[in-house]
């Protein structure tokens, strides 16, 4: 199921202040094939990991003491190749993108399903353990392909006319499939540094995006809506797609 | 009103004797002094005065006729005889006799007046003693035997009795007769006082904003008058109950506001993770591999359970928040068929035993809108005609173009809205007689749900021409306008 480098064990380390999810958060990824290490406060994780690397890290972003969103800081300053995902409660969007800013790959909502956190962390550890050519030319995610250098988008062989900025988003958003952008994250990347609370702006391109590369756009297969958070583009492709909660 | 009361003829006899005895005193002495006539009226005069000073009218006019008498007897010539010569004689005998009656009069009148001042002053004492004590009483203490035993005690009343109409309240305090229940409940009846002088009964009608909310009744008052005040001052206190009344309760329903957004809180938080708890063990569990098919069947029903109950926590708490805050839509293009059948599939896979479908009748039912809150919003309509219709009879969502609005009609058979519920079932709390008895609830479903439909600058309505045996909400969202193309180029070259 995970399996972008198989042979390999990877190590994970949950940080939860609730035993029981602990336990069996552990009990359960260690039967999936991970090695699993347990820490119970924000401080024992940035601890354990002062120790010892790991791969992944499944971070409460609610505990007692130092914060989730504070430990992903100081996780992410000492481990910036490790990935991170916190786990966040629904009407907590704020935590969400709070989280994201600080250096969270990804997130699940609690209360989320056994797969869809194995999902997650395949999916982060996919994109933290594969081999990236960065110099890659060619983006290519379902019927889409994008050609970088010749700034050309191409849906089932046929191209695809987009405006600069639309090209822009699109490729940004590509290189990061299957990882939630937020909307801050995303006007500053492809608009500059100086932007930032233009959501109404962003949403204007997405529709317009979604028009030219979606089926129907009111049902969108590639740019997904993280309400009040962002955007996340998904690759039909990939085996660990993001899955809705709502529909579960 | 003249009234003939016995103690007050005795009163009045007293004086005249007393009066009486003065003068043939007055005479005996006058006349041994060999007083003249002018000497002798002064002494008369003053006689009278001193009588009308502290006894009546009729004994000093008495007197005064009596005094008269002695006068022409022992001091006008000739003497010993009532006869008089000079006519001189007979102007002064009418002048004392003018004199003495005016004084008597005065003085009467002025004493009358002290009288009827004092008894003022007394009633207004007893009215001031009984609104303090109104005023003492804890507005929380229901109107009732306290209320009118201040009464009794103050003014010395036999029994008092108070209807309240807004509490639907008859109370008594004293011991009354049954006819003071009657002659109050009258007052109240009819909206006017009523009067019983013979049994000394009063009864006034409590009017607060113009309108009889009551009546109070007094026995064994003897002045008519006071009623009307102790009526006013009865009223007043019962209309500061009420207000207290209402306030408690207002201040009763914002405490359990709070109450209940501190549990929703807790629930939220402390709901999820035992949630997500189970739900990772019971995935793990069934994607172990190593449980035989009867185990795996258990596993996989904890994991669905589970989800239902995260699922239907979720829901309550999103509907409770809604309901206190402002809903905020976050707005996309959307395709509210697939929407509604996203949300449809679960109820289906739970209620085998009822159909549910789901008919577009138009080509494009796309919205700009905000699937979670719609999700929720039908979600609510779903669960409605799940629970008021009749069990296993079908539910149809019906998807149809109106002009420029897109319309969801939601079909259920069975237990119709009786039409006095229809304007209230969208307020808050507001939970139907039926559905009191027979299904569970917050209340709060419908009033939430039709804020989703508002916040999209759409509507939910209850539709009047439904079928005699059954229910449709319809919700109603706009849809939007065709996006025009030369959106793209302004906004293109703005950036």
């Amino acid at each position: 199921m995970i399996s972008p480098q198989p042979s390999k064990t990877f190590s994970v380390l949950v940080v939860d202040d609730e035993p029981s999810l602990r336990k069996v958060i552990r009990a359960s990824l260690a039967a999936s094939g991970f090695a699993v290490e347990e820490a119970g406060t924000g401080k024992d994780a940035v601890a354990a990991i002062r120790q010892r690397p790991f791969d992944i890290v499944l971070l409460d972003v609610n505990m007692p003491g130092i914060s989730g969103v504070e430990a992903c800081r100081q996780i992410r300053a000492l481990a910036p190749r490790a990935g991170i995902v916190m786990v966040t409660v629904r009407d907590a969007e704020e935590d969400k993108v709070r989280a994201l800013e600080a250096g969270a790959d990804d997130y699940v909502t609690k209360p989320f399903r056994f797969r869809e956190l194995v999902a997650r962390l395949g999916a982060v550890l996919r994109r933290t353990h594969t081999v990236r050519d960065a110099e890659a030319d060619v983006l290519q995610a379902g019927d889409l392909k994008l050609e970088l250098e010749r700034h050309l988008l191409s849906k089932r062989g046929e191209p695809v006319r987009l405006s600069p900025k639309e090209f822009d988003l699109l490729a940004y958003l590509m290189k990061n499939q299957g990882a939630p952008m937020t909307h801050v994250k995303l006007l500053r990347a492809v608009w500059g540094p100086e932007y930032g609370g233009e959501l109404e702006y962003l949403r204007s391109y997405v529709r317009m995006l979604r028009k030219k590369i979606e089926d129907d756009p009111a049902r969108p297969q590639y740019i997904l809506t993280e309400a009040w958070v962002g955007y996340r583009f998904r690759n039909p492709s990939d085996p660990d797609q993001p899955v809705n909660q709502e529909e579960q | 009103m003249l009234r003939f009361d016995p103690q007050e003829a005795r009163r009045a006899a007293q004086c005249s004797a007393a009066g009486i005895l003065g003068l043939a005193l007055l005479t005996l002495i006058a006349f041994r002094l060999h007083l003249n006539f002018a000497a002798a009226s002064s002494c008369y005069l003053l006689l009278v005065i001193l009588l009308s000073l502290s006894g009546d009218m009729f004994s000093s006019a008495l007197v005064s006729v009596a005094a008269v008498g002695c006068l022409d007897y022992y001091f006008v010539e000739p003497v010993l005889s009532f006869r008089i010569e000079k006519s001189v004689n007979v102007l002064a005998l009418a002048s004392f006799l003018v004199t003495g009656l005016i004084i008597a009069r005065l003085v009467a009148k002025v004493r009358a007046k002290a009288a009827t001042s004092q008894v003022h002053h007394e009633r207004l004492q007893q009215l001031y003693e009984l609104a303090q004590k109104l005023l003492a009483l804890q507005p929380d203490v229901a109107v009732g035997k306290d209320f009118l035993e201040l009464f009794i005690g103050v003014f010395g009343i036999e029994a008092a009795c108070l209807y309240d109409a807004v509490g639907g309240e008859l109370q008594f305090a004293g011991h009354p007769r049954a006819l003071l229940e009657e002659k109050t409940g009258e007052a109240f009846a009819r909206g006017k006082d009523r009067d019983d002088p013979v049994n000394r009964i009063h009864a006034r009608c409590i009017r607060i904003a113009g309108s009889v909310t009551g009546a109070i009744g007094f026995e064994g008052l003897d002045d008519p008058q006071t009623a009307g005040p102790l009526g006013a001052l009865g009223a007043a206190h019962l209309e500061r109950t009420h207000s207290f009344r209402k306030a408690s309760r207002a201040a009763a329903s914002a405490h359990t506001e709070s109450y209940r957004s501190a549990i929703l809180d807790a629930l939220a938080h402390e709901f999820k993770t035992p949630l997500s708890t189970i739900l990772t063990a019971a995935g793990a569990l069934r994607e172990a591999g190593t449980l035989g098919p009867h185990h795996r069947e258990m596993a996989e029903t904890v994991e669905s359970e589970a989800a239902r109950l995260s699922r239907l926590t979720m829901r309550l708490i999103r509907t409770a928040r809604l309901e206190q805050e402002e809903v905020r839509p976050w707005m996309e293009l959307m395709d509210l068929a697939s929407v509604i059948e996203e949300t449809v599939e679960p109820y289906a896979r739970m209620s085998a035993e009822r159909s549910i479908c789901v008919v577009k009748e138009c080509n494009s039912s796309d919205v700009q809108a905000d699937p979670e809150l719609i999700r929720l919003l039908v979600g609510q309509l779903l669960d409605n005609a799940c629970k008021y219709s009749t069990p296993g009879s079908p539910v149809t969502l019906r998807v149809s173009r109106q002009g420029d609005q897109l319309a969801l009609r939601v079909f259920s058979s069975g237990n119709p809205i009786d039409a006095s519920e229809k304007p209230k079932i969208f307020d808050r709390f507001y939970r139907g007689a039926g559905g009191q008895r027979r299904a569970p609830g917050s209340g709060l479903g419908l009033f939430v749900a039709r804020k989703i439909a508002l916040a999209h600058g759409g509507r939910l309505e209850l539709e009047d021409d439904d079928p005699a045996d059954g229910t449709v909400f319809c919700l109603s969202l706009p849809v939007p306008e065709p996006e025009r193309r030369s959106e793209r180029n302004d906004i293109a070259t703005a950036v």
